[in-house]
């Protein structure tokens, strides 16, 4: 990269933009403009970070723990019996009996780690999973609870946590955003709100990448390359003129320069999807050629995010694809439409924790893995469960979290967490200060006060820390 | 291992963060209430005067100026002043015609002449109407899960649209949206509707679940909501702060929150009708003697009258009852008539088979004046202290519900017991089990509208019908399962047409041809009177740690004070009277602060919604108290603040930068100039739909929706979709629906609504760039601007200045013919090469931005 003049703020100055620019408009270094303009992230660190990513794997619609990993040997025994705690208000108020796990449990790894054959492939990575058993959550409605999972807020507004870490970190990658969020089909309740920038500036909100059509709004130009750069160019030469009369601002040059790191996404989104140039081994392995075309959906999405972390994305929130049983939010039908849902992410999560493994990026990027609350130990109806805030199971890997633990525990029917209880808060508390940030630090001024991810809240929790 | 390196994306923002800008904040808690409230903000209006002649705008500004060694920039270019103007008043480009007016002769009349067009225009609420909205967090859904409809929600928008055309008196705008269904004397349009109670539609913005599994708590977020929006947008305080413990640095204690929460608490959500029959109107009453008359002339023999065959046993409490008509009863709508009904009555006059019933003893009754009329009646509120609820009632196609700690999305899988379809046109009892939220504050509503209530199951299948009515006499609350044993009348009498007398179908015709005359009226979401509910602090925000009472009061820190609010009302009209009264500086302040802001792009106390403690302190204050006096002393005319700005040369100096001048005020805070801004979301699109001729100048009306192809999937996607230019509607009429925003407009900083936004951020995202690029709806608004330009000329040159007459308000110079000339002389493609000429155009700073 050739030197260039820049101000005292290390921008280009807008002689030298137009100069280039006159000379022809996709010539321009977009190397340069990471060191341009350092006011737009808060750059925080307030220690030595232990990660770099974040790979967030969001379970919506809450999945059931007791059939997955929060085994009980008492929920067993006591099928088909009265439960034998008081229950508490629920959702569809619909309080049943107890409801046994829906498939066997078994001890993996060296750490002996309790996970249910519904997720064989990642009981092969039991070594390398940090299991938080005793989360708990404020809300028991999904909205509120996503929000609360993503924002640390019941409430719609708050910034999403991917919006906080791109905020506070920015990205290493020259042209994509910070936050990326892959998009499996669904959309949690609370829309896109559960990924936006809230309060903090908007180049912090999660960019939304489909996995079918145009994967960013607008990236697909509507014309030759060679055209468009053509008008482009035109555009920027008359912008000259006009500067020249009326005078510079920053806001125009930041403007102009926004345009050509748009243009360069046109290329480098594209680029990215490119997955075909990925060994058939990888593809294999990812689920790409599943029976199941939610498994498909899904490897890609975990390809990708693997793509996104080795690009120097900061945060990748993956949501789940349509598999036709209500999200993970099984009312009814649990044992016919869970099994679905394992099937979907088992096989390329596994891959993913692997892939990032084989190529040194798992002790750089923490991927975590969960829903927005846990479900009842006892039955809605015959074959269901409900909401239950109380108690939950999420896993970490990789970015310095102690590999192969259980940290916590819920009560002997996996209802309530009771042993070393986690919240939500100390769950962001504990992903920032892996990242570096201390959560008590990091504040952001809406409104008249100094806002941050963890409310007034959170703990890190040091105990899951290597 | 981690290089900081910030992205690009990072790098572009003009934002920085917040906390870097403000000025340290006062260590909290150091200071008692007393010395916070010697805060600016609170004190009285300073009597002040221009500190020099000339424009009293002119006088303050140059003032600071001067001290600081400084001028005023020279004007802007007219044609920039012009296009600056433009946008700002009314969100538009200006036309050529009006551009080569204002060239041709930019005197200071033709300047004022300006002015008063633009502030006469009917387009000037339509782009002032879209500030206000933001503050209102204004939106057509609820949120959450399924996204209900806020019924009629956008009649808001055109409320809001028309007042501020009409230049409502600021005061009266507000006391509107903090009382409007309980003016004594509600202001009326033209047609007599009453605009009043349509600003009350504003209360209920705030997003709303379908299913809460604690009424409380959501009840208690949603009045948060409530206060917060409240507090900001009238006061230009956080109030909302006091929620969980006193203020942590403005004079706002706990008790002020609650004080507050009392009033909302006190009121209940309606569809209130914009143009109700008075039941005193000649009209109505002819109705009501046809009514009558038919008591006479249907031959009913063995159809004697009963009175209520109950009583009421020892352990009930009667909430409220027909025979009692004056207590604990609030009746909104023309359906229900000023006494309960005795006698018999006819639902249907003009059916196939009519029906004549007579209940036993006094109803309200929702059809005495015919079926068509609308309208609700509710009980005082009440604690659930028995398990059952029992309603005496009759009724077809209405609806009773019991609300619970004010939630009034009554449904399914939770409230669903709380919510009944009437289909028994004979008195009977309705009972509620109440078991699960025993203790709880509620109150039964009765519903006869054809609007759809809050997440209403049928909200999807259409609306109720015209000829829906209820009844209802009785409210217990009780112990019993059963409700009190009852002699029940005969059942009315369903009779053939055939069967009855000529004198009876000639009453019938009478009655039908009465109650049809009477029109129906439309209806807007509003607020409504209840019982008043003097509440407590909850302790830490937990409605379950009650602290001390906290009977409903305004803010403790104003000077204005209020008496005591009624027992058997909200108390919103004595809260309303005294937000706006002399003693109360800050509605005032930060009105005329806010159209500063939106003329500078940058307000005198920069933070719009928060004159409190942290934020931050006018660059002006005397300035700003003498503005807020104007306003006052012209009426509260909000036309003659920007009148008032609009003609300073503050206003019209040029936006170009000056080395030295930045150097003494690099933020120009001082307004050494104007300031360069990006066009806002809605003015974006509305621009292109100028440029393009596609622009369809209708104002009013219900929203449009997103085309097909841009609808998401999710719960709650609307029914219904609009072509992608949106029939060329301006922007303020796109729906707002918070699970399905407009990505292009979101793109464009439209912030989502959620809570008080008067300074919307001004990011800079490649989104941006690549609607502007690829977006479908910008090319073919483009190619129709193109196919404009071509179409005005065969010259080139002649097209070019049409071209910049459209996108810019000024004539091409010499330079941009030569840079353009080129490019489309000698096309082999006209078409493809002038629509990327014309592309090039919209994708420059200049169409971006206002100088």
């Amino acid at each position: 990269m050739s030197m260039r003049p820049t101000d005292e703020a290390g921008r280009l100055s807008r002689r030298e933009l137009l100069r280039q620019a006159a000379n022809g408009f996709a010539l321009l270094p977009f190397a340069d403009l990471a060191g341009r303009q350092q006011n737009g992230g808060a750059l925080v660190r307030h220690h030595a970070p232990r990660a770099r990513s974040v790979i967030f794997l969001y379970m919506d619609g809450a999945p059931s723990c007791h059939d997955l990993f929060d085994y009980k040997p008492r929920l067993v025994a006591e099928d088909g019996q009265k439960f034998g705690m008081t229950m508490e208000p629920t959702q569809f108020n619909s309080r049943g009996n107890t409801l046994g796990p829906c498939a066997k449990f078994r001890q993996h790894g060296e750490s002996g780690q309790w996970i249910s054959d519904l997720l064989p492939h990642m009981a092969r990575c039991a070594d390398k999973m940090t299991f938080v058993r005793s989360m708990h959550a404020d809300f028991s409605e999904h909205t509120n609870a996503n929000y609360f999972l993503h924002t640390g807020h019941g409430l719609q507004g708050r910034p999403s946590m991917g919006a906080w870490v791109g905020y506070g970190l920015g990205t290493e990658a020259e042209d994509l955003p910070a936050f990326c969020v892959l998009n499996g089909g669904l959309v949690p309740p609370g829309g896109v709100d559960n990924f936006h920038s809230g309060f903090l500036p908007a180049h912090s909100q999660g960019s939304l990448f489909a996995m079918r059509g145009a994967p960013v709004a607008n990236i697909n130009p509507r014309e030759s390359d060679q055209r468009q750069r053509r008008k482009l160019q035109l555009a920027r030469s008359l912008d000259e003129l006009s500067i020249l009369r009326e005078g510079s601002d920053p806001a125009l040059d930041a403007a102009i320069q926004n345009q050509e790191l748009a243009f360069r996404m046109q290329t480098a989104v594209p680029e990215l999807l490119e997955i075909e140039g990925e060994s058939a081994a990888t593809r294999e392995m990812y689920g790409l050629n599943s029976d199941y075309d939610k498994t498909r959906i899904y490897g890609r999405q975990c390809l990708l995010a693997r793509r996104l972390v080795e690009r120097g994305v900061r945060f990748v929130e993956l949501t789940c694809a349509d598999t036709g049983s209500d999200r993970w939010d099984q009312h009814g039908g649990l044992k016919e439409k869970l099994p679905k849902n394992c099937k979907m992410v088992d096989q390329p999560i596994a891959a993913l924790l692997y892939d990032l493994e084989a190529r040194g990026l798992l002790d750089e990027t923490i991927v975590l893995f969960g829903g927005e609350f846990g479900r009842t130990p006892f039955a809605q109806g015959n074959n269901g469960r409900d909401h239950n805030p109380f108690g939950f199971t999420m896993w970490m890997a990789g970015g310095g979290f102690r590999p192969g633990v259980s940290h916590g525990a819920t009560d002997e029917y996996g209802y309530k967490a009771v042993e070393d209880p986690m919240s939500v808060h100390d769950l962001h508390a504990t992903i920032l200060w892996q990242l570096g940030i201390d959560h008590e630090r990091f504040t952001y001024r809406f409104g008249g006060r100094d806002l941050r991810l963890t409310d007034v809240y959170g703990r890190v929790v040091r105990e899951l820390l290597a | 291992m981690l290089r900081p390196v910030v992205s690009a994306m990072l790098g572009l923002s003009m934002l920085s963060p917040a906390a870097a800008q403000s000025p340290a904040p006062p260590a909290p808690d150091s200071q008692s209430m007393e010395t916070r409230a010697q805060h600016w903000a609170w004190q009285p209006l300073a009597e002040v005067k221009p500190p020099q002649e000339g424009h009293p705008v002119d006088a303050f500004v140059a003032h600071r100026l001067l001290r600081k060694g400084l001028a005023p920039a020279p004007p802007a270019a007219a044609e920039v002043q012009l296009r600056r103007l433009w946008l700002d008043m009314v969100g538009l480009p200006p036309t050529p015609a009006a551009v080569q007016r204002f060239v041709a002769e930019p005197s200071a009349a033709a300047w004022r002449r300006e002015i008063d067009d633009l502030l006469a225009s009917r387009h000037f609420g339509e782009r002032w109407g879209r500030h206000w909205l933001d503050l209102m967090r204004y939106c057509e859904t609820l949120g959450h899960e399924f996204d209900y409809e806020l019924p009629n929600a956008w009649r808001y928008r055109d409320y809001v649209i028309r007042a501020l055309n009409a230049d409502v008196p600021y005061d009266q705008f507000v006391r509107e949206h903090i009382a409007g269904d309980l003016l004594p004397e509600p202001r009326r349009a033209e047609d007599g509707s009453n605009e009043s109670v349509q600003a009350t539609a504003s209360w209920w913005f705030p997003e709303q679940t379908h299913s809460p599994v604690d009424a409380m708590q959501h009840q208690a977020d949603r009045i948060d909501n409530q206060i917060d929006v409240f507090g900001k947008a009238f006061l230009g305080m956080t109030v909302a702060c006091a929620r969980c413990h006193d203020h942590k640095f403005d004079a706002i204690p706990t008790r002020d929150y609650y004080g507050l929460f009392g009033f909302v608490q006190s009121s209940r959500y309606v569809q209130a009708p914009l143009n109700p029959v008075a039941t005193t109107a000649a009209p109505y009453q002819t109705a009501l003697r046809y009514q009558r008359n038919l008591d006479g002339t249907w031959n009913d023999a063995g159809h004697a009258a009963a009175e209520a065959g109950f009583a009421p046993r020892p352990d009930e409490v009667v909430v409220a009852d027909a025979r009692d008509p004056d207590e604990g009863w609030y009746r909104t709508g023309d359906a229900f008539g000023d006494e309960p009904w005795r006698g018999a009555f006819c639902s249907n006059p003009a059916a196939e088979k009519p029906r004549l019933t007579r209940l036993p003893g006094p109803f309200w009754l929702s059809c005495a004046a015919g079926p068509r009329r609308e309208g609700t009646i509710a009980t005082r509120s009440f604690e659930l202290r028995h398990r059952y609820v029992h309603v005496r009632t009759a009724g077809q196609d209405a609806r009773l519900k019991l609300i619970v700690d004010g939630f009034h999305v009554v449904r399914n899988p939770i409230y669903g017991k709380l919510h009944r379809h009437l289909t028994n046109p004979d008195a009977h009892w309705v009972t509620f089990d109440v078991e699960m939220w025993g203790g709880a504050t509620a109150f039964l509503q009765a519903i006869d509208q054809r609007a759809p209530d809050l997440g209403d199951p049928k909200h999807n299948r259409g609306v109720y019908p015209d000829d829906a009515w209820l009844a209802v006499q009785t409210v217990l609350s009780s112990p019993h399962a059963a409700p009190p044993a009852t002699t029940e009348p005969p059942p009315s009498i369903e009779a053939e047409r055939t069967s009855l007398s000529e004198a009876t179908l000639d009453s019938l015709t009478a009655l039908h041809t009465a109650c049809e005359a009477l029109p129906v009226s439309p209806t807007i979401p509003a607020m409504a009177d209840g019982s008043g509910i003097d509440g407590h602090v909850y302790i830490r925000g937990d409605h379950e740690t009650l602290g001390d009472d906290a009977p409903r009061s305004f803010l403790s820190a104003v000077p204005a004070k209020m008496s005591a609010a009624p027992m058997n009302s909200s108390g919103r009209l004595e809260l309303a009277e005294t937000v706006v009264s002399p003693d109360n500086p800050l509605p005032a302040r930060v009105m005329v602060n806010r159209i500063w802001h939106h003329l500078f792009g940058r307000g005198i106390v920069k933070s719009v919604d928060n004159f409190g403690a942290l934020g931050d302190h006018p660059t002006h204050p005397a300035l700003l108290d003498w503005l807020a006096r104007d306003l006052i002393d012209n009426g509260w005319s909000v036309k003659h603040v920007i009148r008032q700005i609009a003609t300073s040369t503050t206003y019209r100096q040029s936006s170009r930068r000056r080395a030295h001048a930045e150097r003494l005020d690099a933020e120009n805070t001082l307004l050494h100039r104007q300031n360069v801004r990006p066009l806002e979301a809605e003015t974006v699109r509305d621009t292109l739909l100028s440029v393009s001729g596609a622009l369809n100048p209708a104002l009013y009306g219900r929203s449009i929706e997103q085309p097909r192809s841009q609808i998401t999937k999710a719960r709650g996607k609307p029914g219904r979709h609009d072509p992608l230019d949106g029939h060329g509607r301006r922007s303020v009429y796109l729906a707002v629906r918070r699970n399905f925003m407009n990505e292009m407009m979101l793109a464009f900083d439209q912030p989502t609504p959620f809570a008080t936004v008067g300074r919307r951020n001004r990011s800079n995202v490649p989104a941006q760039a690549l609607a502007l690029a690829n977006a479908p709806l910008v090319h073919e608004l483009c190619e129709r601007f193109a196919e404009r330009v071509v179409a005005y000329s065969r010259n080139d040159a002649q097209r070019l200045q049409f071209a910049y007459l459209l996108a810019f308000g000024r004539m091409p110079r010499v330079s941009e013919i030569h840079r353009l000339l080129p490019f489309v002389e000698d096309a082999e493609d006209e078409r493809a090469t002038w629509f990327d000429a014309m592309h090039a155009l919209l994708n420059t700073t200049e169409f971006r931005f206002r100088r």
